[in-house]
């Protein structure tokens, strides 16, 4: 079989994507704007993933290893794709490298657009006094750290007492109002790798809810039974750096008990939004995106249609979701693509 | 004792909105002077703020180490217990879920407050069974009553 | 049916017929006109106050050239004039009454620098502390007190600089009310009539603070004390920032242009060390009622929410404010606390008093520091000033007090504008 897919976004969704097409026989152009394939858990070097501590690598390897070297995956990167004719069957696309200005022109029986996610930036909530104190992180910038396996503060010396603020920048009405679904558990995780990795730290996790869905739960339950990380019900109206340490100031709600107390680092459980390169993925493609500004997919319930034939969707760039969740929603659309293929090229 | 809970209530009666300031956190001296001048009673009276200042777990410690108490780091707050709790129903100081958090968390002025009511336990063991965690509320206040007598209500070991 | 309601321009309000009945009953209505709202609310307060203008229904006291105004950015954005010269001394009672050298101070500084003012005994209490502190007085007694104050200036020729937070707080309220609330302006105007004055609204209403900020590179090159070692803690006043909030002065220069500018200012410019600390943003302990109702409360919390986090945390020479409420309550509230047994102190006094002792004045005769209870002493030493003879000065000062001698730092230099005559009013 022959005809080629195009494949917007090499995150775990895209990845995916293209491992399933390749293997089933059909040619995949895999265009990804950074120059590293892998999407946010590469970008961001998770040390991890939840629910089960899988090291990353062996979850992202092979669909990298894969893509880099399987001669059925022409791969972009550095490339955003910039124009797209035609329709379902026989798109035209032009794919442009970024770093030299060169274009090149592609047909495609179908696209799969996988863009992904940017994480929120804190400095935007000036409560937390993210980039303004040192020592107050995202969970983004933690994952590092941890896979480095030296979480310090900024004077290398390792915390022992840790905040995780939780929902910073999700369902806030001044930032953005929905629930960005993993940092629960994400943060969960990091905090029992950081009682693995430094032993003597108190971790205090600040929370409204704990959404740890499904059967991530288990994080929830063995960081309180087996790490006595602490739970604190409430919000964050201020961090405040003295110089020294970080004044978190909240209230406990369980107690109606406003608390003021140092922390020598704060972790900041930052959201998921749309970013950038999905609007312009959303603008070439002409594909609809919603009041948030995540593509919006023609039904709620069905992920994968666009709304526009022959243009499928995958992954964060829909909602925010695991990495479980995404790399399934690869596949799927993965087999959307294959059915276009199945009806307009010859078998 | 009569005499002595009399005076407790009479601390800082002269306060205006008395009714929301907890015994504990009222200072009243009964001589205190400076430059002269004598500042016994109300006019040297202080308040204490009611800020959480530390978070300090040595008692929660303690508490996992007596009988019964071991598996009190499961609590996750549900207040499952407390919705069953005969005597909570009757008594707004006693709360087992409240009581396991001041003392996971060290909440001293909250401790003091309500310490003395841990006896009201009837020892029912309701909570052990509603407790969707195996936390053993009921044992947990066994524990928590000696973990007071004892002293350790004031951090130590 | 639920009826709609307006509340405000973005806000629709769905209630039942019986709740908007009960809400009418209580005056939810025209209050909810009169919620001194958004930043927009306050632009459009101030269109109209020009368009009442235009109409021949108010006087407005212009920030005309000859009170050589400069320019604020306020919170709002809004650029603000604030008069240099020609000022009408509004005073604060509790100034006069506990902290005198908090105006002494402010007069000699204007003395020093030859600004012309008017220290008028025609002048009365704002009233506004009765209002918040017991509830008593409102809207219509209160603005009749405002502009009687701002008719008494405007008679002098000279414009009303506002010393007590409270007041300045209150004034901008009520200007408010005065200007877009047609009974409230009635009824203020036939009272004025009985006492023979007329609308004349203040077209800003301006703090001392705000006079000392645009003046503090003047104030800076008279300086003859060193301060840079001096380091200082601020306590911005609720009143003056926090009511009608978008009218308060900012600079993008101090404190990175989040916190008022005025104190903060006026201590860089001189050259001090200024200080950050965590509770910057709560009150003084003064409270509104607080003071008055709960006095064991509002010490409590002036010592523990802020003189113990201030000392803690920066370890400042000097703590300074701007509002007679606070320099009253964050220094008196230690006494107590010192007598317990609590360590933590720092002394307490307002940036008029500490510009005035960099400037040179005496800590005693003009800065009256020895109504100050906090030991301010460690402060002077710190500013080379020699205070044990300063006192032996003092003494000799009140011998000839005693003997008729009268305050010469107390008046004004010669003033360019003269008074108006009574009945050229509009
Ligand atoms: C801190 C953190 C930790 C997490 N840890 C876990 C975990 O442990 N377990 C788990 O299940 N989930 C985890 N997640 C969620 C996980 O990161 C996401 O589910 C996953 O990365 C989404 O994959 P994606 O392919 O949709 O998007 P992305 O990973 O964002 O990949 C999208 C890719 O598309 C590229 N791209 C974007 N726009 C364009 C464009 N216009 N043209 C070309 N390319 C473009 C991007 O550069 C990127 O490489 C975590 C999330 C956060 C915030
Ligand atoms: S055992 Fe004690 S705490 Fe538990 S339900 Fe019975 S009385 Fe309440
Ligand atoms: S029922 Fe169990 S888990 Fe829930 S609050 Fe009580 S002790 Fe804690």
């Amino acid at each position: 079989m022959t005809g080629t897919v195009l494949v917007v976004g090499g995150g775990p969704a895209g990845l995916r994507a293209a491992v399933d097409l390749a293997d089933f026989g059909a040619r995949v152009l895999l265009v990804e704007k950074r120059d590293q394939l892998g999407g946010a858990p590469v970008r961001w070097k998770y040390r991890s993933l939840a629910p089960d501590f899988t090291p990353t690598e062996e979850v992202m390897g092979p669909l990298i290893g894969f893509c880099e070297s399987s001669p059925m995956v022409e791969v972009h990167k550095g490339s955003v794709v910039e124009g797209c004719e035609g329709s379902v069957g026989d798109f035209t696309v032009k794919v442009r490298n970024e770093a030299d200005g060169t274009t090149t022109e592609h047909r495609v029986s179908s696209v799969i657009v996988a863009t992904g996610f940017e994480h929120f930036d804190a400095s935007v909530d000036p409560r937390y006094a993210y980039g303004r104190a040192p020592n107050v992180i995202g969970i983004n910038e933690l994952e590092a750290m941890l896979k480095e396996g030296r979480v310090v503060g900024h004077d290398g010396r390792p915390p022992k007492r840790v905040a995780f603020i939780f929902c910073v920048g999700s369902r806030d009405r001044s930032t953005n109002p929905w629930c960005c679904t993993v940092c629960c558990g994400v943060s969960i995780k990091q905090a029992i790798e950081m009682k693995q990795t430094l032993g003597d730290v108190q971790v205090y996790m600040i929370y409204m809810d704990i959404r740890t869905v499904g059967l991530w739960e288990k994080l929830y339950w063995d960081s309180m039974e087996k790490y006595g990380i602490n739970y604190i019900r409430g919000r964050v109206g201020e961090v405040y750096y003295t110089g020294e340490k970080l004044l978190v100031k909240g209230e406990d709600t369980l107690v109606r008990g406003p608390f003021e107390v140092l922390f020598d680092m704060v972790v900041l459980a930052v959201g998921i939004e749309p970013g950038p390169g999905t609007k312009q993925a959303a603008g070439v493609l002409g594909l609809k995106l919603n009041e948030y500004g995540f593509i919006a997919p023609r039904q709620p319930n069905v992920h994968v249609d666009s709304g526009r034939d022959g243009i499928f969707l995958a992954g964060t760039c829909i909602a925010p979701m695991s990495i479980e969740e995404t790399l399934s929603e690869g596949s799927a659309a993965a087999m959307q693509a294959a059915k276009v293929l199945k009806k307009t090229v010859a078998v | 004792m009569a005499a002595e809970e009399r005076k407790k209530e009479e601390k800082g009666r002269f306060i205006a909105e008395r009714r929301y300031v907890d015994d504990q956190r009222i200072v009243e001296p009964e001589k205190l002077e400076a430059g002269g001048v004598d500042m016994s009673g109300r006019w040297g009276t202080l308040v204490l703020p009611r800020t959480i200042e530390e978070f300090d777990h040595s008692l929660f410690e303690g508490v996992k180490r007596l009988p019964r108490g071991g598996k009190v780091g499961k609590c996750w707050q549900c207040g499952n217990c407390t919705a069953v709790c005969p005597v909570a129903h009757a008594n707004p100081m006693f709360n087992p879920r409240y009581l396991i958090h001041i003392v996971r968390m060290g909440y001293q002025a909250e401790i003091e407050k309500v310490k003395d009511y841990v006896y009201l336990c009837s020892g029912c063991g309701l909570c052990s069974a509603a407790c969707p965690k195996d936390v053993d509320p009921q044992g947990v206040m066994i524990a928590l009553s000696i973990a007071f007598k004892s002293g350790r209500a004031k951090g130590g070991r | 049916m639920p009826e709609v309601i307006r509340v405000s321009k973005k806000e629709d309000l769905e209630i039942s017929k019986e709740d908007l009945k009960f809400l009418e009953g209580l005056g939810a209505d025209r209050r909810a006109k009169l919620a001194m709202g958004t930043t927009e609310d306050y632009l459009r307060m101030l269109e109209k106050m020009k368009d009442l203008e235009k109409r021949g229904e108010i006087t407005i006291h212009h920030v005309t050239d000859e009170y050589e105004p400069a320019g604020v950015r306020t919170l709002s954005r809004r650029v603000k004039k604030i008069p240099t010269v020609e000022l009408w001394q509004h005073k604060s009672c509790g100034q006069c009454g506990h902290i005198p050298g908090y105006i002494s101070a402010l007069y000699w500084v204007m003395t020093e620098l030859g600004i012309p003012y008017v220290d008028d005994t025609n002048q009365t209490s704002c009233t506004a502390w009765n209002y918040y502190g017991s509830g008593t007085s409102n809207p219509v007694a209160l603005s009749a007190v405002f502009l009687r104050n701002m008719h008494a200036a405007w008679e002098k020729n000279a414009y009303p600089l506002i010393h007590c937070g409270t007041s300045y707080g209150d004034y901008k309220e009520c200007r408010y009310l005065v200007v877009m609330s047609r009974e409230i302006r009635d009824r203020v105007r036939s009272i004025l009539k009985k006492i023979g004055r007329d609308l004349v609204i203040p077209e800003e209403v301006v703090h001392y603070s705000e006079w000392l900020h645009v003046m503090r590179w003047k104030i800076a090159e008279r300086r003859k004390l060193d301060v840079s070692k001096v380091s200082v803690a601020v306590h911005a006043a609720c009143h003056t920032y926090k009511l009608m909030a978008e009218d308060f002065t900012y600079d993008d220069t101090v404190l990175g242009g989040k916190k008022p500018a005025p104190t903060s200012s006026t201590a860089l410019a001189l050259g001090a060390k200024l200080l950050d600390y965590s509770n910057w943003y709560d009150c003084c302990g003064f409270g509104f009622r607080h003071i008055l109702t709960e006095r064991e409360i509002s010490r409590s919390f002036a010592y523990f929410r802020k003189i113990r986090p201030i000392v803690r945390e920066t370890g400042a020479d000097v703590l300074l404010t701007h509002d007679t409420g606070c320099v009253t309550t964050l220094d008196k509230s230690q006494v107590v606390p010192l007598a317990h047994g609590y360590k933590e102190t720092v002394p307490v006094m307002s940036d008029s008093q500490f510009a005035a002792l960099a400037m040179g004045a005496h800590p005693f005769i003009v800065c009256q520091l020895q109504w100050h209870l906090a030991d301010w002493k460690p402060l002077l030493a710190k500013m080379g000033v020699d205070w044990a003879s300063a006192e032996g000065e003092y003494k000799a000062y009140l011998e000839r007090v005693r003997n008729g001698e009268r305050p010469a730092f107390i008046r004004s230099p010669p003033r360019n504008l003269e008074n108006r005559v009574r009945g050229e009013s509009a």
